[in-house]
């Protein structure tokens, strides 16, 4: 085999991805950290765009600029701006192929780890799909980004911390917050508390956040769910009802903001062949792996929230970890390190997993979706032709792709699957770890047929021998 | 009114205004930005329509995956929110 | 319960058979170790081209195109017209000989004018030298293929399993099939896996020569209309077409990784590259079109390239139906020749020994 490019190949720069490739740098290792945004950070530490001159700092651009400072301070070649769309074992390593800047090119490591993150989940309610209606955690890619907010007059809606979160960053950067609506109760909150106090640090953040609302006059609805969206081309009014059904309450706004917690991205992990399991807790499907982030298939690390859901503190030391343990197998011991990164990533991962518990969509929020409400967004599949496609005997994801294109749209059924997995699980009578998601498909994102094809010389086309006649 | 939460609206600095064209709307925008900010900022949400039913559709998950913001640019279909707002960027709705 | 027959394979050929089994008055089963239709029957390209058939299966692929035709819109059916291109010299002779062989065999193919092909596709680049034109081809969904089958089981009263792999096959006074929702019993067994047809003769004690090739599909996005009949390539390597909903469907046979056993074939982008490139050769508008998603289907074959369709060498009570080439374009009529053949009549058009010896191109 011929020498790889690089001995260690990261995917995604976030916290896990860009302090694993610090961690196997730093053990001497020749690392190679490639990522889709033009920095790193990855969503909870995103970086400024190049329109935003000064701005006052966040603890989230504090400890990004700090990442980015250690990644430009260390050997890292970094690649950003990078987008993976394939990657096949060749030999005893791996290749990956990138697009950037409409150019695709290609690159070897000898060992890969994979820290493809999280990505959002939002429960289908009818009108979701109205212009102005975002993720939380897309707003949340907006706000630190951009510093600008989806309209002059927000609802945030969602389960978990973030709701909390984008309605205090919302006023911060200058926006008005016309109601947080969670169906989480204070009660749920309060059993979160052993596993917060932890962290106080955040627990104190999170308790000026609904304090600044509280005293701002923002109605703050716990134990509510948004249950409508109206608006044509924009959104004009939302109603929130109480999860009992007790009380309703209709808000003027231009936008919402709706989330129901994150969910790992899987997929580039299941294409190289790990298994997945089911694990609620974790936030859905997750690859198997140990907790140094070894998998099944050789060569192949995983680490972050792509292996589930613990958080941003987690993944760093998950990330560490994960990066010891592949320049360990490479030959690079690191003592006691390891063992220090361990203990440190299961501590912050309680943390992180009481946030998990409290996002989770509630069974509530499953009811949401009347008849005619869109499922599958790219195809425009509503919730009664999933229902009709499961009763004709489609009881599989798979089945339901195939039958209804529902996940052969843009989005490759990243933003309706867990949907479109509960409806079979309710209408078959199993649970949702008996439905497994459709098969992953490359590419990871859409490539351009020029730039697949690369140049080509139409002489140097490989003709094999014609077909039998 | 008593805040917690300070107001930072006005010391954000940004790059100076420049202008692009969105379906042959001019719309003001900072250079360097990401085009689905800018379009947000100008009031722009609703992107395009579904290619089924023609219902509005405008970004959605702000991050590469949902594809919801998909525009052409130079003939190519991207998505708003990994476009990077330059003087005189012409979008098309798709 | 004890069927008449167990067929393992829920692909078209598969269903086809146990569709001809049942309205001949047999009680069929059908086991799938996923769901229906989705191996080689749902994954390949959908084309259904007369040009790219083989010249002694042409009369079964005439009769594949008019059963395809009669299943409609249910299974996406378009009768598009399809054009074979030829870019060089030694293209536009291998074009000429073998359209013409196939034009013999009773394939209605005609030679198009440049002029004639610019007309008609006025987006497909000047570089072509000669072209070949079939009215009866076209495409259909193939996507649609398990659904479309799984409601004509349904309807037929055909009793079905998804998901569940056949581990063993036992002889007791006929046949128990060994599966992990419990045993199943028939008097007959038909094997209709595809390319998975050699592990489970194999747990019958025979071996048959099936081999798979690891065939690449490409689709894009929705596109504006850039073409409207099916594209083919002198050389096999490159087949078209645009569906309604805009989509770019791109195919040539280009060769994945995998193997059946391990379950499943993996893209090779040193493959899909070429055929990308080989695509928009063809049709230039085609490069801004961004490519959604590539996947793998095996297609199983014996070293002469003809089907397996006859009895199991060595019983009278067990089948085998698959190995055909073009096999989605035949499927549904070979499995009524399969059929017929199970039910005692005899087939309108001959099968094909499974016992031959399988020396190149001699069925």
């Amino acid at each position: 085999m011929t020498a790889a490019d690089v001995d260690i190949a990261v995917l995604g720069a976030g916290p896990a991805g860009s302090t694993a490739a610090l961690a196997a740098a730093q053990a001497g290792l020749r690392v190679a950290l490639l990522d889709e945004q033009d920095a790193p950070g990855g969503q909870v530490w995103r970086a400024k765009s190049a329109a935003i001159l000064s701005a006052p700092h966040t603890p989230e651009s504090k400890a990004g600029a700090a990442l980015r400072q250690a990644v430009a301070d260390s050997s890292i070649m970094l690649h950003p701006a990078t987008r993976v769309w394939q990657i096949a074992r060749t030999g005893d390593g791996w290749q990956i192929d990138t697009l950037r800047d409409g150019a695709t090119d290609s690159l070897t490591a000898t060992r890969l780890i994979i820290a493809s993150g999280a990505r959002e989940v939002v429960q289908p309610l009818p009108g979701w799909t109205t212009p102005g209606v975002i993720g939380l955690a897309g707003a949340t890619a907006l706000f630190k980004q951009n510093l600008t907010v989806p309209g002059a007059r927000t609802v945030v809606a969602g389960t978990g911390p973030l709701v909390f979160y984008v309605a205090s960053e919302i006023r911060r950067l200058g926006g008005t917050v016309a109601a947080v609506v969670t169906p989480n109760t204070r009660r749920d909150w309060a059993g979160s508390l052993p596993a917060m106090l932890g962290k106080p640090a955040l627990v104190a953040r999170g308790a000026l956040w609904v304090a600044d609302l509280m005293l701002s006059g923002v109605p703050v609805l716990w134990g509510h769910q948004v249950t409508a969206v109206e608006g044509d081309t924009r959104v004009s009014r939302i109603t929130a009802q109480s999860v009992t059904g007790a009380s309703t309450h209709n808000f003027a706004a231009d936008s919402l903001c709706l989330g129901n917690g994150l969910m790992p991205q899987v997929e580039a992990a299941q294409m190289l062949g790990v298994p997945l399991h089911h694990d609620a807790a974790l936030g859905g499907w997750v690859p198997a792996c140990s907790d140094d982030g070894v998998t099944p298939v050789a060569g192949l690390y995983l680490c972050g929230d792509g292996t589930g859901i613990r958080g941003a503190d987690a993944a760093v030391h998950h990330g560490r970890l994960c990066g010891l343990r592949a320049a360990a197998d490479a030959g690079c011991t690191s003592g006691h390190a390891m063992d220090i990164a361990r203990r440190n990533w299961r501590r912050a991962a309680r943390f992180g997993l009481a946030m998990t518990a409290l996002s989770r969509p509630t069974p509530a929020l499953a009811q949401l979706a009347s008849d005619d409400t869109i499922i599958c967004r790219c195809e425009s599949l509503t919730r009664r032709d999933i229902l009709a496609e499961i009763g004709s005997g489609a009881t599989s994801t798979n089945a339901v792709k195939s039958g209804l294109r529902a996940g052969m749209g843009p989005c490759g059924g990243k933003y309706c699957q867990t949907s479109v997995a509960r409806l079979i699980a309710a209408e078959t009578g199993v649970t949702e770890g008996a439905v497994p998601p459709p098969t992953p498909r490359p590419p990871l994102r859409p490539v351009p047929v020029a730039a697949a094809a690369g140049q080509f010389d139409y002489d140097d086309l490989p003709i094999p021998k014609p077909a039998p006649l | 009114m008593i805040r917690l939460v300070p107001n930072h609206a006005d010391r954000i600095r940004r790059t100076a205004e420049v202008t692009f064209h969105f379906d042959g709307t001019t719309l003001p925008g900072c250079e360097g930005e990401t085009l689905i900010a800018a379009l947000m900022r100008a009031g722009v949400l609703h992107l395009r329509n579904a290619p089924h039913d023609g219902a509005p559709r405008g970004g959605f998950c702000a991050m590469g995956l949902c594809q919801e913001c998909m525009v052409r640019v130079d003939g190519q279909v991207v998505e708003a929110c990994r476009v990077t707002v330059t003087p005189g960027l012409q979008v098309a709705r798709l | 319960m004890s069927y008449d027959i167990a067929i393992i394979g829920g692909g078209i050929m598969g269903c086809a058979t146990a569709l001809r089994l049942a309205a001949g008055g047999m009680r069929p089963i059908v086991l799938d170790q996923g769901d229906l239709g989705q191996g080689a029957s749902g994954v390949n390209a959908g084309t259904l081209s007369l040009q790219i058939k083989r010249v002694k299966l042409m009369p079964y692929a005439l009769k594949g195109h008019h059963l395809w035709e009669e299943m409609g819109t249910a299974v996406g059916f378009a009768k598009t017209g399809g054009y074979t291109l030829a870019f060089t010299d030694r293209e536009v002779d291998l074009l000429h000989e073998r359209q013409t062989m196939k034009r013999e065999a009773g394939a209605p193919i005609t030679f198009v004018s440049n002029n004639a092909l610019r007309a008609a596709e006025p987006g497909l680049t000047h570089a072509v030298k000669a072209a070949s034109y079939c009215p009866e081809d076209g495409y259909a969904n193939s996507a649609l293929t398990g659904q479309y089958y799984r409601g004509k089981l349904q309807d037929a009263g055909i009793a079905y399993r998804e998901r569940t792999p056949v581990t063993g096959i036992d002889r007791v006074d006929g046949y128990e099939l060994q599966t992990p929702a419990g045993p199943v019993r028939a008097a007959r067994v038909l094997l209709a896996a595809g390319a998975w047809l050699k592990p489970l003769a194999a747990l019958m004690d025979v071996d048959l020569p099936v081999n798979a090739r690891i065939n690449t599909v490409s689709v894009t996005e929705r596109m504006p209309a850039m073409m409207s009949h099916v594209i083919g390539h002198a050389t096999g390597l490159l087949t078209m077409k645009q569906k309604a909903n805009g989509t770019v469907l791109i195919g040539g046979g280009w060769q994945g990784k995998g193997t059946p056993q391990q379950g499943r074939g993996e893209v090779d982008v040193a493959a899909v590259k070429p055929n990308l490139a080989l695509a928009q050769y063809a049709l230039p508008a085609l490069g801004t079109a961004r490519v959604l998603r590539s996947w793998t289907g095996f297609e199983a074959n014996v070293p002469d390239f003809y089907p397996l369709a006859g009895t199991l060498p060595g019983f009278d009570d067990a089948f085998v139906l698959g190995c055909v080439r073009g096999g989605y374009t035949i499927g549904p009529s070979i499995g009524q020749l399969m059929g017929d053949l199970i039910l005692g009549r005899s087939p309108e058009m001959p099968l094909f020994d499974p016992g031959r010896s399988f020396e190149e191109d001699r069925p």
